[in-house]
């Protein structure tokens, strides 16, 4: 399993939920539902996201309890990262 | 025996929802992001006292106008939008299509999937020689399933009838079909009451999903997240498992044609398989996801407008509420 580098993962997730203001600052601490992007389509994106780079599902009952960005690396396994 | 795609129609109800119609009503919603990201412009939806089985006359009469009903000796109605408990809307169809009495008749419930099935009990009832000419005839109206504060439902589904005549044919122009079905997932795709499990309640409370959109357990329920999940899983296996039972190879393939869902699962499925965008359908825009009907009408239209042509080989794949699934492989 290779891991990911946690900047890698932020700046893809900034990418997959289209933050195009260069300056908005993502960080572990961020929570997405604050964002001005994240909306009920973002789930979306972040399951495509996570399929890609890991191969994995997660059930949609988990996402619930996301906050921030740091919860969304819980949900997925914090195996997955470096 | 063998068996082909005789003639297609489709009808869509006359009023037309855009998205600028639904920004109005959902201001946090901006048209051009729906557009961008699910690929929908516009959906036809039916007006308060018009149904399925309306839908489903006007395409039938669509397809019928030249072709010569005598020989149609069997009629299969799919529809999760029944104009009643019993009897069969095919029934009431074959008297207002004016068919003939002596022919069978009957109605399935089945989504997204359904066009696949149709196919293949069609084919199934040809080569057993139970029926030659068959009317298969898909209708839904899910906007009249859905609560009018959900946004995300009100965006995505339109409503819409297809009728396909299938017949016998001197060559196989309907191939090898792969069928799948997993009713674990049932309640991700639900209308939880008006059955006899959950009557209807009249005084049901509405539930804010946390995204925007609001419903009732007397509406359509729909686990977006879940059903994307289940798709990841089932389709690039329907789609292997199909190429495979009909001996060929994607590159063998002139075009795909996938249930419409939405634009971005579906691109999103298209990059996983590797399916070259050249060769993939993407028919949303002015119809949104018209359920069992995305398939016939994607087919029509994709002739239509010359993306295929006599010949070609087509993939069809569709999925969705059950869960249910199938793949197959026609020849144009």
């Amino acid at each position: 399993m290779e891991k990911m580098k946690i900047k890698d993962f932020i700046s893809e997730l900034k990418e997959n939920l289209e933050v195009e203001d260069e300056d908005q600052e993502i960080t572990l601490e961020t929570n997405l539902k604050d964002l001005e992007e994240y909306d009920s389509l973002s789930v979306l994106s972040i399951i495509a996201m996570i399929d890609k780079n890991f191969g994995k599902q997660i059930p949609s009952s988990g996402f619930v309890k996301v906050t921030t960005v740091s919860s969304l690396m819980d949900l997925i396994g914090k195996e997955y990262f470096q | 025996m063998s068996v082909k795609i005789a003639k297609i129609e489709y009808y869509l109800p006359e009023t037309i929802v855009t998205n600028d119609d639904l920004e109005k009503i959902f201001p946090d919603w901006s048209s051009d992001k729906i557009e961008k990201k699910i690929g929908i412009r516009e959906r036809h939806i039916v007006k308060n006292n018009e149904t399925a089985l309306d839908l489903a006359l006007k395409a039938g009469e669509k397809v019928l106008k030249n072709y010569n009903k005598n020989k149609i000796n069997f009629l299969m109605l799919c529809t999760q939008s029944p104009e009643y408990y019993l009897p069969s809307g095919a029934c009431i169809l074959q008297d207002k299509l004016d068919l003939k009495t002596n022919i069978g008749a009957f109605d399935y419930n089945l989504g997204c999937s359904g066009f696949i099935y149709g196919l293949a009990l069609a084919k199934g009832l040809i080569i057993s020689n139970i029926a030659t000419n068959i009317l298969l005839i898909t209708s839904e109206t899910y906007t009249k399933h859905i609560y009018p504060k959900d946004k995300g439902n009100r965006t995505i589904f339109g409503d819409a009838a297809a009728a396909t005549v299938i017949e016998k044919s001197e060559e196989e122009q309907i191939g090898e079909f792969v069928l799948g079905t997993d009713g674990n997932g049932y309640r991700n795709l639900i209308v939880p009451n008006g059955g006899l499990r959950n009557k209807y309640d009249p005084d049901a409370k509405e539930i804010d999903d946390g995204s925007g959109s609001i419903r009732t357990d007397n509406n359509l329920y729909m686990n977006g997240p879940e059903i994307f999940n289940f798709t990841i899983k089932a389709v690039p296996k329907v789609v292997s498992e199909t190429l495979k039972k009909n001996n060929t190879t994607l590159d063998e393939i002139d075009y795909v044609i996938f249930h419409q869902s939405n634009k971005y699962m579906n691109e999103y499925l298209r990059k996983k398989i590797n399916i070259p965008k050249d060769k993939f359908c993407e028919n949303l825009l002015v119809k949104g996801n018209t359920v069992s009907n995305t398939i016939p009408i994607a087919i029509k239209d994709s002739f239509d407008n010359n993306f295929i042509k006599k010949n070609y080989r087509v993939l069809l794949v569709g999925f969705g509420v059950g869960y249910s699934w199938g793949g197959t492989i026609i020849t144009i």
